[in-house]
């Protein structure tokens, strides 16, 4: 009777997790895109971090930014704020740049001069333009809206899914599809590969070093290359905090023209 | 200048009392940047001013540093910081003359969650404009913008306490200026212009003087701006109290002498998203308070201002952007009628288009930008095209030109037109 009774057990956890194994198989692909994003792009209710780029252009010589970005997630896997605080090179030093992120409309995007004292709305319509110079774009910083492309998982064996992403618009949009490669224990997107419509590689970004912060697996470091001209820019990330309280008031003009002393050193 | 070092005292002094008054005061370690330029300008038309082959050779030293107050005081307790700018300058076109040039010296602190305070020398700006400016009546430097220094020297400083309230309802700045600052502008050694005494476009030959406002009270400025974003869109309304910053009514003509008449301003301003571009609208009413009527054939009359604007980013780090302002004077009637007839005259309505266009090229570490006003009424305009390139981190070569023409000699930029240049800059930043 023991002996059964364990059996029972035994053959009902082994159901359970053969069913979850199953589910898992299962999910589809725009329900890890959707998990991929969340973790990728929200992950916690806020965050802070300071950031060094190095820009390394086709013939080796390299550039240097930091600066200090602020992130509130005002609804998970919609709406966001972002604050970035310029540090170096000294020219852009104190700059803010300030990103309200919306989903299905362009962003607002502003930008404050200190040395004119000058609040510059900048139009956003243009999410695949570079970085501040760097080989990142737009969208590879906030994330781009999992609804812009249709997408399809061409290979689920291994730890990761491999996704294929084809834009629905194709206007404004340098490749033709690219790949996608998302952890499957973590739902981190480790590696992307853009192609060109006549499916020549022209440009890929990779994670380079994922370590877990506050419980959030988070990518510190990131590579983005361009294959076409030549070039790469590193992304590092230091000083990562998650939920240290950021309010929305901070994403306002007043802290443009005066950095958040609490957030910003 | 004696004026200058009065006000450079007198906000050392506050600042010192401040900090005096905050025991255990104690800052972090000054953080020093800054560049220094050498700058270039060569004259590509003749006039009288002062020399014939350059009018801009320069060597600038700019240093900013910023000190954080921390500790257990007031003014650390308060964000209390301490900001300051100043560039160091060998002028060549005044035979060498040094001077150092405050552009910053401020302490800025938040004594309430819903109130900023920034008390000295400081930068303002406001207003929705491209080089356009309805609302923002602070200081210029339209020699340095003729000339071709940085942008940055565009806007003048102002000695002024500037406060900001955040109520839940509104954003509220109000700026009291206690010394006047007036733009500066052509005057004839450097850049010529022209000079109504003369009846024509004059260089060192220019002899007429400007009266600015005494230091009292009553002629303290008062700038005031409330804003509030409307969704994407960021609606503000603005008045001033104070004077026109340029000189532009006779205060005595026997002694060609020109002042700053007193002026009010009543503006609004609206900038959002349209069209996949950024647009604004901007308004203002000048109220010339000593000339209300518009009788006095010697004082600037009253007007009224509006521009609207619209810049697109169109891809691949090109964007573009179109501006309209329509300026019409007002009691023009009144104006016309108390004329003498040896008087210039302006005419009731004026159009202003502008248009710039800037490229990015190389990881954006080119820069190409061609800016341009064109008046349509007033048969004249200012060409601005520039190009720059960070050579790395810390070099930057920037070169371009200021071309003011113009078919009359009296018009905005008509009497710019024999102060065309060609430029270059060569900046380390540090």
């Amino acid at each position: 009777m023991k002996n059964s009774a364990w059996l029972l057990i035994w053959a009902v956890t082994i159901l359970i997790l053969n069913v979850q194994t199953i589910l898992a198989q299962e999910l589809t692909v725009d329900k890890i895109v959707e998990k991929a994003n969340l973790v990728a792009y929200y992950a916690a209710g806020d965050g802070k971090s300071d950031v060094k780029m190095v820009i390394t252009d086709s013939q080796a010589r390299q550039r240097t930014r930091e600066f200090q970005i602020l992130r509130l997630n005002i609804e998970k896997g919609g709406e966001q704020k972002f604050y970035v605080y310029f540090k170096s090179p000294a020219d852009v030093a104190k700059m803010v740049f300030m990103v309200w992120k919306h989903i299905r409309v362009d962003d607002d995007r502003w930008l404050y001069l200190p040395a004119l004292d000058l609040v510059r709305r900048i139009a956003a319509s243009d999410k695949r333009s570079s970085f501040i110079g760097s080989h990142f774009v737009y969208e590879d910083v906030s994330g781009r809206g999992v609804s812009e492309d249709s997408h399809e998982l061409v290979d689920a064996s291994g730890n990761h899914y491999k996704i294929k992403n084809i834009p629905k618009q194709t206007k404004g949009v340098e490749f033709a599809y690219y790949f996608v490669w998302v952890d499957k224990a973590s739902f981190i997107p480790t590696k992307a590969e853009y192609y060109n419509a006549q499916d020549k590689l022209i440009r890929t970004i990779e994670a380079l070093e994922v370590i877990d912060i506050q419980g959030n697996p988070t990518v510190i470091k990131s590579i983005a290359k361009d294959l076409e001209r030549g070039g790469q820019t590193t992304m590092e990330f230091l000083n990562i905090e998650y939920d240290v309280g950021l309010t929305e008031d901070i994403f306002a003009e007043r802290y443009l023209r005066r950095a958040p002393v609490k957030w910003v050193k | 200048m004696g004026k200058v070092i009065d006000v450079k005292i007198y906000v050392t002094a506050c600042m010192l009392l401040f900090i005096a008054f905050c025991p255990n005061s104690f800052a972090a370690g000054p953080n020093l940047h800054g560049f220094l330029e050498a700058d270039y300008g060569v004259k590509l038309s003749d006039d009288n001013t002062k020399r014939d082959s350059f009018n801009l050779l320069e060597q600038r030293l700019q240093l900013k540093t910023t000190y954080l107050f921390e500790g257990e005081n007031y003014l650390a307790s308060k964000d209390g910081i301490i900001n300051f700018k100043g560039d160091f300058t060998i002028d060549e076109y005044f035979s060498g003359r040094r001077d150092l040039e405050l552009r910053e010296l401020n302490l800025s602190l938040t004594p309430l969650d819903i109130m900023d305070v920034k008390l000295g020398c400081q930068v303002l700006t406001w207003g929705t404009g491209d080089y356009l400016f309805i609302n923002d009546l602070f200081p210029k430097d339209y020699t340095s913008f003729f000339i071709g220094r940085d942008d940055e020297y565009l806007k003048k400083p102002s000695n002024a306490v500037k406060t900001s309230f955040y109520p839940a309802f509104s954003n509220i700045d109000l700026v009291v200026i206690p010394y006047f600052t007036p733009n500066t502008i052509a005057q004839g050694d450097r850049l010529s212009f022209f000079d109504s005494f003369q009846a024509s476009i004059a260089g060192t030959s220019s002899d007429r003087n400007l009266a600015e406002p005494a230091h009292q009270l009553s002629n303290n400025e008062y700038a005031l701006r409330l804003y509030n974003s409307l969704g994407s869109n960021e609606l503000a309304f603005y008045f001033f109290h104070g004077f026109d910053k340029s000189p532009r009514s006779y205060k005595d003509e026997a002694s060609r002498q020109l002042y700053y008449q007193r002026l009010d301003v009543y503006g609004f301003s609206l900038r959002g998203p349209v069209f996949s571009g950024i647009g604004n609208v901007e308004f203002g009413y000048y109220n010339s308070r000593e000339d209300s009527s518009g009788s006095n054939r010697l004082i600037e009359n009253s007007m009224l201002k509006v521009m609207s604007g619209y810049t697109k980013d169109l891809g691949n780090d090109l964007k573009a952007g179109f501006q309209c302002l329509y300026e019409q004077k007002l009691n023009y009637a009144n104006y016309i009628n108390n004329l003498l007839p040896q008087d210039y005259f302006w005419d009731e309505q004026r159009y202003l288009l502008t248009q710039r266009i800037t490229k990015l090229l190389r990881n954006q570490t080119i820069m190409l930008s061609l800016f341009n006003f064109y008046s349509p009424s007033d048969k004249d305009g200012y060409v601005r095209p520039s190009a720059s390139y960070d050579i790395n981190d810390q070099w930057k070569i920037t070169c371009g030109a200021n071309l003011p023409w113009g078919q009359d000699d009296i018009t905005e930029f008509g009497q710019m037109k024999k102060n065309k240049n060609i430029f270059v800059r060569t900046r380390y930043s540090f």
